[in-house]
């Protein structure tokens, strides 16, 4: 289930692209031309958009490992990321250059932190 | 006599630049903004200089480091064309040649975008706004150099440069444009410099070439630097094609370069013959040494009279400003103040 | 208290199936619940280590960050398009390894880099190439560390998971099972005994009816020895005394011995098991 998995997936902003995209993490799809980032743009991009982009990097592409989201915008469809629970791909949480990271939003910590009763 | 008949034609220009001029930031100023806690203290320090309110139509939770950016470049533009309103015949013409270097920016970028299939709507707003002709907007129908050449850039200023680099490059792609734009901006930068030694009264001129000069030299190390990791795309050959063919390295500096350069040592070594670039390798970084050479050049510009050369310095003056504007709100936003004081200020 | 055990039939077999069962119940229990400590203080680390490794990954990415501010200022343009258009093949890749930890496999990425691909060879050339150079390093460096979290972040949700279940199943054990089995147990003992019971009391009604007859019978064979001893005395008086023995033995002759010694054993035993 995991063996076809080898690619970061990146949902951010544009600094947070061009960055991680800088680390050689950027791969287009020779046949269906298809990214593996999409970048958010403050203000320009709705909410469906975004969702759109994670439902096809966590449902329907199968050969992603990881998929990193600021957490900024992960604040927009904090619902889905919330209750996404499947282990592949794995859903990161990432800071953005305006955004620092708070750790009081991340649907994982949250998770730690309801176990432990805290 | 050779500053007489300067103010017919320039004489206005020269005083609004100097107004320009007396209003970059200082020293003190510079120390002021270093000083600030957050990006809204900095929108209100800047607000006592030159750049006055021009943030005041944005709020304070939206305000980013690439806002103030924006705000403050537009600002540049704005007075730039100001300039370029106000001038004629030469002057007009000078003006229009530093806009060439923004234009090929702009010409690499619709390309870059035209490959990918991109929409124009997305590429145009990413033009610089100097480097802005008519025909821009036409350019994603070109697919190769050819058509691009004869079809758009054939009636823009740029289609001299275009005439040099058709030989190899049949086919549009990334690593082409990378090569095709700094072909141009060679070409560029060498039909700059005969313009002004041609066409510029001095003083103006000896200050303007030393100014080219300088570009060149700087895209030269540059280049042979940055070209070190990729040998295998960039032969010696090629090489030579890239390397602008004037200022200090050139010609004895810049053959070496292109036939030796192939590691660091070497690029160090033959640049260190230049006096001028001796010891920019010790220390620090490569970028920030030319940044500040290239202000201590702008200053000493400033003490000619009569020259139009006050206009470039201004520019560059300006350009660094907002550089080191946005650097210091980065620095400020993103909490990394033992770096703030890394800007270059020489007034 | 019927509903909370097995519909069986109350047989010393069943018995025995049951008592296997609440012992196997009873070693499943402690084995899962050793299991589940064994994963709880994986979890534990693991959780201690998230938390930890968030915070770092602030950091990391906030030098990244930094380090893209450092371009555009060497630049002095965004080269963020540039990036994106030329981005073709993915350098930077991740494996999946697993890692087996009390029976659950957890999956660990590994990061690789290929060397060969660059897509970014000419990205400022002219201007900036050691600023994008370095921002190329750290962010190579940022993303290992992400990977490392996200590594840890699979874990946990797997180890949730897992550790869930096994919880639901010492769980159901502790609380279901074998309180049921024992139900269960209880009930086949109780029901044995009562049919324990039922037969001591019939059989101790079979002895009262025994005795009772052998009573009777011994009243009327002593009634017959009297009227026959008086007939005696009143035809012989005298020749009586070598014939006193025969009477107990002729009288015991017809009560059928076995019974009546078969009774006390019977009682004996029931009494045994019943103490049991």
């Amino acid at each position: 289930m995991s063996e076809n998995r080898s690619l970061i997936a990146i949902i951010g902003d544009e600094d947070t692209c061009t960055g991680l995209l800088l680390a050689g993490v950027g791969q287009i799809s020779p046949s269906s031309q298809e990214k593996n980032f999409f970048m958010y743009q403050e203000g320009k991009t709705t909410r469906e958009e975004i969702l759109g982009a994670f439902d096809k990097f966590t449902q329907e592409r199968d050969d992603i490992a990881i998929l990193l989201i600021n957490q900024h915008v992960a604040e927009k469809i904090r619902g889905q990321v919330d209750s996404y629970t499947a282990a592949f791909p794995a859903v990161l949480e990432i800071p953005s250059k305006e955004h620092p990271y708070d750790p009081e939003k991340d649907s994982v910590l949250k998770r730690v932190r309801r176990l432990f009763g805290e | 006599m050779e500053g007489v008949f300067f103010n017919v034609d320039n004489g206005f220009i020269e005083g609004v630049v100097r107004g320009y001029r007396n209003g970059l930031l200082t020293g003190n100023q510079y120390i002021n903004l270093t000083q600030c806690d957050t990006l809204e203290d900095l929108k209100l320090q800047l607000s006592s200089t030159d750049y006055g309110n021009f943030l005041s139509s944005v709020a304070s939770d939206a305000l980013t480091t690439s806002i103030i950016q924006d705000k403050a470049s537009a600002k540049l533009y704005e007075e730039f064309q100001y300039i370029r309103d106000q001038s004629s015949s030469v002057t007009k013409k000078f003006l229009d040649y530093i806009t060439y270097g923004y234009m090929i920016d702009n010409v690499a970028l619709m390309i870059t975008g035209t490959i990918h299939d991109r929409d124009k709507a997305e590429i145009l707003p990413r033009c610089h706004p100097l480097g802005w002709f008519d025909t821009l907007p036409t350019l994603t129908v070109a697919t190769d150099l050819e058509s691009l050449y004869e079809t758009v850039l054939v009636d823009t200023p740029l289609a001299p440069y275009f005439r040099d680099c058709f030989d190899a490059a049949d086919e549009l792609d990334d690593v082409n444009i990378e090569i095709i734009r700094n072909k141009l901006y060679k070409a560029y930068l060498s039909d700059f410099y005969e313009f002004v030694s041609t066409e510029i009264e001095e003083p103006a001129r000896e200050v303007l070439q030393t100014f080219l000069s300088f570009e060149a030299d700087r895209r030269a190390i540059n280049i042979s630097l940055n070209s070190l990791q990729s040998g295998d795309l960039i032969n010696p050959d090629m090489k030579r094609d890239l390397l602008p063919t004037f200022g200090k390295l050139y010609p004895v500096g810049t053959e070496q370069l292109a036939s030796n350069g192939s590691d660091f040592e070497a690029v160090r070594s033959i640049v260190e013959n230049v006096y001028e670039y001796r010891g920019i390798f010790e220390t620090g970084n490569l970028e920030d040494h030319f940044y500040k050479m290239e202000m201590e050049l702008c200053r000493d510009a400033f003490t000619q009279q009569f020259t139009l050369s006050t206009i470039w310095a201004w520019m560059k003056s300006k350009e660094q400003e907002v550089r080191n504007i946005t650097w210091i709100a980065e620095c400020i936003a993103q909490n990394q103040r033992e770096r703030v004081n890394n800007y270059i200020s020489v007034y | 208290m019927s509903a909370n055990r097995e519909q069986v039939f109350p047989t010393r077999m069943t018995l025995g199936l049951m008592k296997a069962k609440l012992k196997g119940a009873n070693q499943g229990y402690s084995l899962l619940k050793r299991k589940s400590e064994a994963l709880t203080k994986r979890f534990r680390d693991i959780t201690r280590r998230i938390d930890d490794a968030k915070q770092k990954m602030g950091r990391v990415m906030q030098t990244a960050a930094f380090s893209l501010a450092e371009v555009s200022y060497a630049t002095g343009e965004n080269i963020g398009y540039q990036v994106q258009e030329n981005v073709s093949t993915a350098r930077f890749r991740v494996k999946a390894r697993q890692e087996n930890v009390s029976g659950v496999y957890l999956p660990q990425f590994e990061s690789y880099i290929d060397e060969e691909i660059n897509d970014f060879k000419l990205t400022g050339l002219g201007r900036g190439g050691q600023q994008v150079q370095r921002a190329k390093e750290i962010y190579s460096k940022a993303v290992e560390t992400l990977v490392e979290l996200a590594s840890l972040q699979t874990a946990f949700v797997i180890l949730d998971e897992v550790i869930k279940v096994t919880n639901r199943r010492v769980n159901a054990i502790e609380h279901v099972i074998i309180p049921r089995t024992e139900n269960t147990i209880a009930y086949i003992n109780s029901e044995l005994d009562e049919l324990d019971r039922e037969e001591f009391y019939r059989l101790k009604k079979v002895q009262e009816k025994k005795q009772q007859q052998t009573a009777e019978l011994d009243a009327l064979m002593k009634k017959a020895k009297a009227q026959r001893a008086q007939e005696d005395e009143a035809s012989t008086t005298s020749k009586d005394a070598s014939k006193k023995p025969d009477p107990k033995s002729s009288a015991k002759e017809p009560t059928d011995a076995p019974p009546s010694q078969e009774a006390p054993d019977l009682l004996a035993e029931q009494e045994d098991d019943v103490i049991f």
